[in-house]
């Protein structure tokens, strides 16, 4: 799941992306309003958490920018602004969810995780396919009650595609899921990550859920 | 508590029962009195009328209305009429024969005089007499006069007559007399109360109005103002008025108090979450220790930005809870500037440096801790909001026997209309929180503090985008 995290505190981003990248998350970092527009600009995300009081672009101004362009990606505003008017504006403006600093970690990694499930359409944490069990709750895959070790990278390549069924995905559209904006990835590198995850798959006799359309890219059938 | 309109209309309709009661008894007194002495008059012209008919001639006293048949009332006719007459005030003359063996009192009038006394008649009716004493007219005949000059008359003695009668008609009169004057104090009165009730009602309305909008407004609806129907009375005018403009003091003290609270809350919450989030993820990398470290670190500094924040907070309320005492010394203004400057921007600023332009020699008499918190504030904001390689000018200088004391920086992206702002609690150039620790309430404490040693803080940008905080009030030391 790739995440855009929009907040001017330097402290907070610093602590979240750690947090949120160990939770096995994709994420970019926007320090205002108007970073926060020019990464949406180019990248697509699977969620947006916004701060409302931003510099230069205040958070409402992103988030209704974001709209009125069309971008349909969820958005969980993260504000120290409790009042009930504030939410009503936020949620009116088109944001998915609202959470009120301070908050819990463990509840903005949840929140995100229901985010992403609805948006893939599948309402279960847990998602089988051929004998093989994704739990994304605690972000581990078996096949037979039996536990196949993965790397994060390999987890979210997995989960990824398991969550968009029968859709097939280019090597530059798993990059840009996968990896933060910042970081260097060449198509070796999800190869890499697809063959290593059928090996594992195969380790321990599970299918080969990972197909390849020649010319088009990955998918799950 | 008492209700205006029931006040005034008991106090109205309790006056008018005494007017009225005092009206109504002296007019049931005098016509009383008139009645009666129109009916004593009566009286005595009938005594006068039986005195006339009283003479002495030589056979002694002849009593002409005596004589059967003269005067029916005082024998059968009804209603009877009584008299009755003595000689010296001793010895019976005559009677009524409708007294038959009863007598009428006597009262003992002066020889001349009369007295009119209330009795109870022979027959038990209340009655009325006068008691009239006088000598009895002497009867001389003409012809005896000539022919006869020499005859001799008895001596004239004097006569007390007692005359009575019921005095019923004049009870059946003062009664429908008085109960006349009581029907019609009875119904001026219900209908003045009526009256008073409904028109004290319709006085008291405007004020009624202004209750009933007054109590409707509470903590939720400030913004209410109060109106009024039809023409405004001259009595309610100015309260309206007046409430209006309490109103709108209010209303703005809540919303700034609404405001500092959210302001506040805002301010706490984000170190807050950065303090949660960072213990909550430093127990994901445990064995990263670089990190946790870091974390640490921003721990530190996160909690220090907490603490100046709650302390200015707590000054700012003892200051507006009147607590703040001021302690005044004599200080030597250019050495307390270069001292406090170097403690305030101890590293923050290396690449910036204060002017100061304070005579040497110029000593002032004020609160050492408190203009140092000022002057620190001042410092600190004159760094944090100047370009790189700012020079701060520090002017000071006596001006009408007072000290004025002017800090001047160059302002980044200052615009005028922020001057108006700048005291407000929380207000920063930038709504966000930044990592230097500006929590927006500097002015806030700069402005309390001034207030409390009785200094005035102006704030002044000029078109070269120098801004200026002038302090003035400062008194110079006698030394």
């Amino acid at each position: 799941m790739k995440l855009l995290l929009v907040e001017d505190s330097e402290r907070l981003q610093r602590s979240l992306s750690i947090g949120l990248k160990k939770h096995g998350f994709a994420l970019d970092q926007a320090f205002d309003g108007e970073q926060a527009l020019a990464y949406t600009a180019v990248n697509e995300y699977d969620a947006i958490i916004l701060d409302l009081i931003l510099p230069k672009i205040d958070g409402l101004r992103v988030l209704s920018t974001l709209r009125a362009e069309g971008k349909d990606c969820h958005v969980l505003i993260l504000s120290a602004n409790d009042q009930t008017e504030d939410r009503v504006r936020g949620l009116d403006l088109g944001a998915d969810d609202y959470l009120v600093k301070p908050f819990a970690f463990d509840e903005l990694v949840s929140r995100l995780r229901a985010l992403n499930r609805r948006r893939s359409g599948v309402k279960n944490p847990v998602i089988e396919f051929e004998g093989v069990r994704i739990d994304s709750v605690a972000r581990q895959i078996f096949f037979d009650d039996q536990l196949i070790s993965l790397t994060p990278h390999e987890y979210r390549l997995i989960e990824f595609l398991a969550r968009r069924k029968g859709r097939v995905f280019s090597h530059d559209q798993l990059i840009d899921q996968l990896y933060d904006a910042g970081s260097y990835v060449t198509r070796n590198a999800v190869e890499a990550h697809v063959c290593s995850l059928r090996k594992r798959l195969k380790s321990v006799g599970a299918p080969n859920l990972i197909k390849t359309r020649r010319g088009f890219g990955y998918l799950i059938e | 508590m008492y209700s205006i309109r029931n006040k005034l209309n008991f106090t109205i309709i309790a006056s008018m029962i005494v007017v009225l009661s005092i009206t109504s008894g002296f007019l049931y007194v005098r016509v009383a009195s008139h009645v009666e002495k129109i009916f004593d008059d009566a009286l005595y012209d009938k005594a006068q009328a039986l005195i006339s008919l009283t003479e002495l001639d030589e056979e002694g006293l002849e009593f002409d209305f005596a004589e059967d048949g003269v005067m029916l009332e005082f024998q059968e006719q009804a209603p009877l009429q009584y008299y009755q007459l003595w000689q010296n005030g001793v010895d019976l003359l005559i009677k009524s024969p409708s007294l038959d063996d009863n007598d009428l009192p006597r009262i003992g009038t002066e020889s001349g005089s009369h007295q009119f006394v209330d009795v109870k008649l022979p027959d038990g009716r209340e009655g009325r007499l006068i008691d009239i004493n006088f000598l009895p007219r002497v009867e001389i005949e003409d012809d005896e006069e000539d022919e006869d000059y020499g005859v001799l008359m008895p001596p004239s003695q004097p006569v007390t007559m007692v005359f009575a009668r019921e005095r019923e008609s004049l009870d059946a009169t003062l009664f429908a007399i008085g109960s006349t004057i009581f029907g019609v104090f009875v119904i001026v009165l219900l209908i003045s109360g009526l009256l008073i009730w409904r028109l004290v009602g319709n006085g008291l309305s405007p004020l009624s109005y202004l209750a009933k909008q007054v109590s409707a407004i509470d903590e939720s609806n400030l913004d209410v103002r109060l109106d009024h129907e039809g023409d405004q009375s001259l009595e309610i005018a100015p309260i309206e008025n007046q409430l209006n403009h309490l109103l709108e003091r209010l209303q703005s003290a809540f919303e700034r108090e609404k405001r500092f609270s959210a302001n506040a809350a805002h301010e706490l919450r984000t170190p807050l979450s950065e303090l949660k989030t960072l213990a909550e993820v430093a127990k994901l990398v445990p064995d990263d220790r670089e990190q946790v470290v870091a974390f640490f670190n921003d721990i530190g500094e996160i909690s220090g930005q907490m603490e100046k924040m709650v302390a200015t907070l707590l000054e700012l309320s003892r200051s507006e809870a009147g607590l703040l005492r001021i302690d005044p010394e004599n200080i030597q203004l250019a050495h307390y500037c270069e001292e406090i400057w170097q403690h305030t921007v101890n590293g923050q600023g290396a690449n910036k440096s204060l002017r100061k332009h304070i005579p040497e020699n110029l000593v002032i008499y004020t609160d050492r801790e408190k203009l140092g918190m000022i002057l620190s504030n001042l410092f600190v904001n004159a760094v944090s909001y100047s370009p790189d390689n700012a020079k701060i000018d520090i002017t000071a200088e006596v001006r009408n026997k007072n000290v004025v004391i002017e800090v001047r920086n160059a302002a980044i992206d200052l615009k005028p209309e922020d001057i108006l702002h700048m005291k407000d609690r929380f207000w920063r150039k930038q709504t966000v929180q930044d990592e230097s620790g500006h929590s927006g309430l500097g002015l806030t404490l700069v402005e309390a503090l001034a207030r409390v040693m009785k200094l005035e803080v102006s704030l002044h940008l000029d078109n070269q985008r120098t801004f200026m905080v002038t302090i003035s009030g400062l008194i110079p030391s006698v030394h």
